[in-house]
């Protein structure tokens, strides 16, 4: 979460101060000095004041793509349901990447692009798990791809009559302009910041991003409504990379063009964007793609770091899509703003939805309890998994039975309620969110404890066992137990979370040097094995696409590590990797195996493959002791009669968002 | 001046042994130091400063008793939250209620006093030393001392103090090892030092300028006539004329270290995060006063106490000190 960027006025000048005792001469001490009464007074008002809203950043906000997911809705009753009306949204931040599809690695875009702007060859219903959200349906494909029985080759057949915005709206959607998408993916320049890692497993894609060949070999467009991909080896996970936006169509401009419409501008599409899906950014039409690209001039729709207003696509026929509802004619985006304020404006009627924000706890308590406002909370699984994580190779966390002794310490209740209580979350006991496994392991927790609180006498049983535990009392007597390097993000509740962790892992013996930092700078201490941080207290995980590979292979994958992301634990870290690091530990388990005997599978048996995994990693590995699984909470303003969960970008689903006639 | 006990009333007769008294009174010779406590004493706003000070002090020094009586600052109740994470009020064993994290709040601000006190007088003492000094320097000597001496004052007046000290402390508290080689580490004394560094240039100010008019007075013309070297002159003769300034500035000068301590931890910038500081509690506080007031008031009430007591012992001591005030 976050950054948070404070302003509040600090204001201190002792020039000021002294400048004024200078002149404070004779008589009149005592009216003098109820005057300094009164000024600072007045100072403190003005600090109580500033300070009361002030608390920027919110978590969803900075945590990027990585960091949600999404689950649960309220389902649509279709009683007060009339298309129409402008919908008001506030963000507390922009977008990650001003909207380039290649580059946008971020929850929030994704559902801008999801609802309104892109459609791709497969897609989302903007639903929740339990109604189907999390499974993929064909959008611009005609049906699901077909699949070779060696599973190397996947064939979509696109459907006739998808068209582009303005000024492309006679132009329909041909398969080439999916692979004009993939070629622009592949160029490492045009997805900087990006996700185009996972395209590697198809055929000649890295060649292609390198320079070394002039095609990606494994994509085939034999006619425009064809669209054949090869891969180097089975991988469940393809169809998935289909509905991610990067491969959005891009249309055509010209034989000279090989980038159509995103031809030179490597560094800015998402300002130029042409949609296919119900919406565009407002002035979208005025696109001139007949000039050079740097005298085009972009959209008016959206101003980055200001707003966002997106209109009506007159290219869209909705004949050609059964996803996106699209209820509002209109939505507009402020950019900015207090979190707290925001939420203020929802309840006065002014904001519909703050889509970045984080609920805050009074906000949320009197939404739960007061039964006229209930409606208007909605709660759902986000997709995410909130954990500590341990340094396999630093101690004392190279020994798994203080990793065990720690996951049985620590109070999972304790820390939920830190979070905000119940409606925030639920309690993890595993590493995998459950919609990946097919819930197989929904009730799973190998360290559970009585009420969730911790069991001392169990963790110190466990503990005893250690050789950092000498003299077998449960208690760790070993240098390397005290000052314990360990780094945590400073915006709320980790501060809280990192003193109930101190007070929980005390009867262990355990002594942290907690280091607190701004978050970006906590996950890249946690990233790299240099730092020798020994436990990162604040890290969470988010599903890209609803499969169990995006959980496997970026967190335990040994490609995962520093420079890559995100495997803080080093598993299967080489030794020359950890001499180098410092690490007097020369071997780190690897799981790297079993991830690739999960990936090739398909259907259930995939499913029980990472629900295996998860087994492996929390039993035998120990790199992490997960604590929660986070809810997305949302509050809406009383004109929406409408609200869905998109499971996909695990945020609210614009698309089904209805406005009360009355009040369009 | 002849010292009298009180003043007669007006058009009262003078009884005539109170004019025997003010005889044998002027005659008896006082101190410099009896005399200004005679006149502080006086000042009942100053001498109530001045118990606040003392019963901060008290309470910063005794904090770990007091939390031995309740609660460990960082001894953490979730049962004192209710099932939102919102903490619960002012109750019979959390005399000021419990913050975020279900720490029991007085303890804390108690704890809190100590951060405050010790920026309050480390960073100003910091400062006192560096100002005085060159100060002395730049007054004593003039000349290209002087304006070297001056034109830094001017700099570092002229510096956004409050973003610097944010980008020092940023740079400086990243790394565990601190900045400028390990010289300074992340921390309370990291937060003293940039507050001292940067709080110095006023009292300089000051002190130049009372040096620069003393140095021409008859009695170090007379000092020097004799024989006795500049740093002779300095110490035995100058510094104890201006004590009297110093004292008083550096008195005023701790309340606003004492807030700029606050401001840095308010920003989140300050003391390290567990260490409690009433500027980070008040920060904390930002999200959630609307129901946990407590949070607000408290911390806030007693930053003001004592910044407020600083102010009015600062100028008690001003007024008993300086002859120009009267008295």
């Amino acid at each position: 979460m976050i950054h948070r960027a404070r302003t509040c006025p600090g204001g201190w000048d002792p020039g000021d101060r002294l400048g004024s005792v200078k002149q404070e001469e004779g008589e009149g001490g005592y009216v003098r000095r109820y005057l300094k009464v009164l000024a600072l007074v007045a100072v403190l008002g003005l600090v109580a004041a500033a300070c009361g809203g002030d608390e920027g950043g919110g978590e969803t906000g900075a945590e990027t793509g990585a960091e949600t997911g999404a689950t649960g809705a309220t389902g649509e009753t279709g009683a007060d349901i009339q298309p129409g009306g402008t919908l008001e949204f506030a963000m507390l931040g922009d977008v990650s990447a001003a909207f380039d599809p290649a580059k946008e690695y971020y929850s929030v875009t994704w559902e801008y692009y999801r609802c309104c702007l892109l459609r791709t060859l497969l897609g989302y219903t903007g639903k929740t798990t339990a109604e189907g959200g999390a499974d993929l349906q064909p959008d611009i494909a005609s049906a699901l791809p077909e699949i070779s029985s060696d599973g190397l080759t996947y064939t979509f057949t696109l459907k006739s009559g998808v068209n582009y915005s303005p000024p492309f709206e006679d132009v329909s959607v041909t398969s080439g302009d999916i692979v004009r998408a993939l070629e622009r993916v592949a160029d490492p320049n045009a997805s900087v910041g990006g996700y185009n890692f996972y395209y590697n497993i198809i055929e000649g894609f890295a060649e292609f991003g390198e320079g070394k060949a002039d095609t990606i070999t494994g994509v085939e467009a034999p006619d425009d409504s064809t669209l054949i991909v090869t891969l180097t080896a089975p991988s469940g996970y393809l169809p998935y990379l289909f509905s991610m936006h990067a491969t959005a169509p891009i249309p055509p401009d010209g034989p000279d063009e090989r980038l159509g419409a995103a031809e030179g501008h490597t560094k800015d599409y998402g300002r130029y964007l042409v949609t296919t899906g119900p919406y565009m950014f407002l002035g979208s039409e005025n696109l001139d793609f007949s000039l050079p690209a740097d005298e085009q001039t972009p959209v008016a729709g959206y101003e980055p770091g200001q707003s966002i207003q997106l209109v009506r696509n007159p290219g869209y026929d909705p004949a050609t899509d059964g996803l996106r509802p699209a209820y509002a004619d209109a939505i507009n985006v402020s950019i900015g703003g207090d979190n707290n304020d925001l939420y203020n404006k929802i309840q006065a009627g002014e904001l519909d939805l703050v889509v970045d924000g984080i609920v805050p706890p009074p906000v949320l308590r009197t939404y739960s309890t007061d039964p006229t406002l209930q409606p208007l909370l909605h709660i759902n699984p986000s997709d995410a998994v909130r954990y500590i994580s341990f340094n396999m190779a630093a101690p004392p966390f190279d020994d798994i039975h203080v990793r065990k002794a720690f996951n049985l310490a620590l109070d999972k209740a304790g820390m939920r309620t830190l979070r905000g209580g119940e409606s925030t979350g639920e309690i993890g006991g595993h590493i995998f969110v459950n919609s990946l496994q097919d819930n197989l392991l929904a009730d799973y927790d190998p360290y559970a404890t009585p009420n969730s609180a911790g069991d001392i006498t169990a963790a110190q049983a466990e503990m005893a066992q250690s050789v950092y535990d000498t003299d077998g009392d449960g208690v760790c007597d070993d240098p390397v137990c005290s000052g314990i390097l360990a780094v945590t993000d400073e915006a709320d509740p980790y501060p809280d979370q990192a003193a109930l962790i101190t007070q929980n892992m005390e009867p262990l013996g355990l002594v942290f040097d907690i280091k607190s930092f701004e978050r970006t700078t906590m996950y890249s201490k946690c990233n790299d094995p240099s730092a020798q941080v020994a436990i990162c207290l604040a890290p969470g995980w988010g599903k890209d696409f609803p499969d169990g590979y995006t959980f496997a292979d970026p967190l335990f994958g040994s490609a995962a590590i520093f420079p890559s992301c995100c495997n803080y634990s080093l598993l299967g870290a080489s030794p020359e990797l950890l001499q180098e690091n410092g690490y007097s530990v020369t071997e780190v388990p690897s799981v790297d195996e079993q991830i690739a005997t999960a990936n090739a599978q398909t259907g259930d048996a995939r499913f029980q493959g990472w629900a295996d995994l998860d087994v492996t990693l929390m039993e035998e590995v120990v790199p992490w002791a997960p604590y929660f699984f986070d809810n997305n909470v949302d509050v809406t303003s009383a004109r929406i009669v409408n609200y869905s969960f998109d499971q996909f970008a695990g945020l609210a689903a614009f698309d089904h968002f209805a406005i009360h006639p009355d009040a369009q | 001046m002849a010292q009298v006990t009180s003043e007669p009333q007006a058009g009262a007769p003078i009884p005539s042994e109170e004019i025997s008294v003010e005889v044998s009174q002027a005659v008896i010779g006082r101190s410099p130091w009896e005399l200004f406590w005679r006149r502080f004493r006086k000042d009942r706003f100053a001498l109530a400063g001045l118990v606040i000070v003392f019963l901060m002090l008290t309470l910063a020094l005794t904090a770990p008793l007091i939390a031995a009586q309740f609660h460990g600052p960082n001894e953490v109740h979730l049962d004192r939250l209710d099932s939102f994470g919102i903490p619960t009020g002012p109750q019979s064993e959390f005399w000021f209620g419990v913050d975020t994290a279900g720490r029991d709040l007085m303890v804390r601000v108690i704890y809190g006093a100590r951060t405050s006190l010790f920026i309050a007088f480390f960073a100003t003492g910091l400062a006192t030393l560096i100002g005085v000094t060159l100060g002395m320097l730049a007054g004593f000597y003039r000349g290209k001392i002087d304006t070297v001496i001056s034109r830094t004052i001017d700099v570092v007046l002229s510096l956004p103090v409050l973003l610097l000290s944010l980008g020092l402390v940023s740079a400086c508290g990243l790394s565990k090892d601190g900045c400028l080689g390990g010289l300074i580490k992340p921390g309370l004394l990291l937060v003293s030092y940039v507050i001292g560094l940067f709080s110095w240039p006023y009292i300089a100010r000051i002190v130049r300028g009372q040096v620069l008019s003393l140095r021409e007075k008859e009695f170090i013309e007379a000092a020097r006539s004799m024989g006795s070297a500049n740093r002779r002159i300095m110490f035995r003769e100058v510094l104890p004329n201006v004590a009297a300034s110093i004292i008083v500035y550096t008195t005023l000068i701790i309340p606003n270290n004492i807030l700029f301590e606050a401001a840095l931890s308010f920003l989140g910038i300050g003391v390290p995060q567990e260490t409690p500081s009433w500027g980070r509690q008040l920060s904390e506080a930002g999200d959630i006063f609307t129901v946990a007031w407590w949070m607000m008031l408290f911390p806030g009430l007693f930053l003001f106490l004592t910044t407020l007591a600083f102010n009015l012992v600062g100028d008690g001591l001003r007024d008993a000190l300086d002859p120009k005030t009267g008295g």
